[in-house]
């Protein structure tokens, strides 16, 4: 051991010896680093045009007042005012939530079950996960298309409701129910990618721990709930996050199948800040509305972190 | 987010096989075992594919009505719609605008984001870590914050209604580069310095070594790329402001507003959803390792 760490400083002297002369150039003046700033260029000015300058104007122009001859005057905290005097902006916010607290739970229970229940070696199980996962691919504005139909007055969900002798309901005309119809919507349209994710941690437990909790007694159901889900628990949260992250921005379900309505029982932030910047065509507002979502981000990434923190 | 995260293809364990070899009566009693088990995957898989059924369902419907048909199961099935469809002046039209801004936008993000990935794979230069960091942080501001700038950005470079410009806002993309930056850094740094010896140049070294080297990792990017495009929709929509410049999703969306036969309109749907349901059957498994990299720590 004493030997081991003696004979290390002498070997650093004999490789320092060994630099070749060229080593005294600055490394960031060398060849190799000149070519990857050329590597990284074009990359560079797309992201700085498309990303990082957006969202530098994006701010600024909440403060400012966007004319449509290109002049930017500043306005100071007005937008913020009017923001929060506005009761559209708080329905907005309201509904955001509420959209939010239903479509997040229904979908991640949806793939957490559905993912259980492919967790096993069948026959077929590929091709019964590859329907799963189709609407997955599939884009929202096509989704929406047809979920207008199957929700529509003589659609299927109601023909099966007056079936079994209920009442009809007019699922995307209706305040009420126009949320869950749109959390289903994305619920069917999401559980597929999460499913796979789940599958993806339940097939990374090791099958022991279930051998011994079979010997120990325990049925299907305890396994589930002591072993699978304590073990599943980043990949769960991993998809949490992302539900939640996805419910807060979604945009083209609704805007193919309510259009925010009816009576903007569906009028979500981002539907606000895209009737306010398109609709209405005042960008400056506009902008105000996509701090706050900006805002609603940062503070779920923290509260995220916090939670992560105290998991590890 | 966590796309960015370390991508060492974790080792998927596979659960033991069950053997073809096992006696009958073992097989019967593991079969009426499992038959609940089908029973239930079954039910999933059909609420799961009925709004695909029904699309392609009231795609065949004759007729020209608006209003829906009656039955689930359609006695008389007609190609109309697909007629009307297709020879409509628009659908064929927008069907080839998705196609150029999918597979453009591809090729060149594949392309950007190898490049920019491999430098900050296997390279140091001054700024490497703060360039870096800046593209992840960039990760955290919403989309459609960005949105309305992007637009006159977009605007002021006279990019609106054009192709290019709404190819050219949409290719920086982030979690390209990230995924591409892990998978570079697992090429072996003996392939480049014999490459090097050997007396290549930089930009053979990346064509000829490291490019070859990410084929899986660009099927993956690739799919998902493409798949992004083709059934992006906001930004296509704020951008694009003549008919003729649509692509599919803005385009399906317009046909629901003008009040097209909703067979029509259901065949533009079918049709804008066949390359999703081809590149889906062919590069599955792209995409469920995709997915998978993207949930594991």
């Amino acid at each position: 051991m004493a030997v081991a760490t003696g004979s290390a400083p002498v070997d650093q002297t004999a490789q320092d010896a060994r630099q070749p002369p060229t080593r005294k150039r600055r490394w960031w003046r060398s060849k190799s680093a000149i070519a990857a700033y050329i590597f990284i260029a074009p990359y560079v000015v797309f992201f700085v045009v498309f990303r990082i300058l957006p969202a530098i104007f994006g701010i600024g122009l909440s403060f400012g007042e966007y004319s449509l001859t290109g002049a930017l005057t500043f306005v100071g905290l007005d937008h913020y005012a009017r923001l929060f005097a506005d009761p559209n902006f708080w329905g907005a916010l309201w509904v955001t939530l509420k959209y939010a607290a239903i479509a997040m739970p229904m979908t991640v229970v949806l793939s957490l079950a559905i993912a259980q229940l492919c967790n096993r070696m069948m026959r077929g199980m590929a091709f019964y996960r590859s329907i799963f996962f189709l609407p997955a691919v599939t884009s929202p504005v096509l989704s929406g298309l047809i979920f207008v139909w199957i929700f529509s007055e003589s659609g299927p969900i109601n023909r099966l409701l007056s079936a079994v002798g209920l009442e009809p309901i007019s699922w995307l005309q209706d305040s009420f129910w126009v949320l869950p119809a749109l959390a289903l919507v994305s619920a069917w349209m999401n559980f597929g990618y999460n499913m796979l994710i789940l599958l993806a941690g339940m097939l990374a437990i090791p099958q022991e721990y279930y051998e011994a909790a079979a010997i120990d007694g325990a049925n299907g159901w305890q396994r589930f709930w002591r072993i699978t889900l304590p073990s599943l628990r980043p990949a769960l949260f991993f998809v949490l996050v992302l539900e939640t992250v996805k419910s807060f921005q979604t945009f083209d379900t609704i805007f193919v199948m309510t259009g925010g309505g009816p009576v903007r029982a569906s009028y979500t932030l981002t539907f606000m800040l895209y009737d306010q910047g398109f609709g209405y065509f005042d960008f400056g507002y506009a902008s105000a509305v996509g701090v706050v979502l900006l805002i609603i981000a940062l503070v779920f990434s923290l509260i995220q972190r916090r939670l992560v923190g105290r998991d590890d | 987010m966590s796309i960015t995260r370390d991508l060492s293809p974790a080792p998927a364990p596979t659960p033991p096989r069950m053997s073809g070899s096992m006696p009958l009566s073992r097989r019967l009693t593991r079969a009426r075992r499992l038959a609940p088990m089908h029973v239930l995957l079954i039910a999933v898989a059909v609420v799961t594919a009925f709004p695909f059924y029904a699309m392609v369902m009231i795609a065949f419907q004759p007729g020209q009505a608006i209003v829906l048909p009656d039955s689930m199961f359609p006695d008389r099935l007609s190609v109309a719609a697909f007629e009307d469809a297709l020879n409509s002046q628009n659908i064929p039209q927008w069907a080839l605008n998705s196609a150029i801004y999918s597979v453009v936008s591809v090729v060149i993000v594949l392309l950007l984001a190898s490049m920019a990935g491999y430098a900050f794979a296997k390279k140091r230069f001054a700024g490497r870590e703060v360039i870096f960091w800046v593209f992840l942080a960039m990760l955290m501001i919403p989309y459609h914050l960005t949105i309305i700038p992007q637009y006159l950005i977009v605007g002021g470079l006279n990019g609106l209604d054009t192709m290019w410009g709404m190819i050219a806002a949409t290719i920086a993309n982030a979690q390209a580069m990230f995924l591409m930056r892990q998978f570079i850094y697992s090429i072996p740094d003996e392939m480049l310095d014999a490459a090097k010896i050997d007396g290549a140049g930089e930009f053979r070294i990346y064509w000829s070594i490291v490019l070859p080297q990410t084929k899986p990792i660009m099927a993956t990017l690739g799919t998902f790329v493409f798949l992004w495009h083709w059934n992006d929709f906001l930004w296509p929509m704020i951008s694009q402001q003549s008919p003729e410049n649509y692509v599919l999703t803005v385009g399906l969306n317009t046909l629901q507003e003008q009040q097209v036969p909703l067979a029509t309109m259901m065949a533009a749907a079918v049709v804008s959803f066949i390359p999703t349901l081809i590149i889906f059957i062919v590069l599955q498994r792209y995409f469920v390792r995709g997915v998978m990299m993207s949930g594991m720590k």
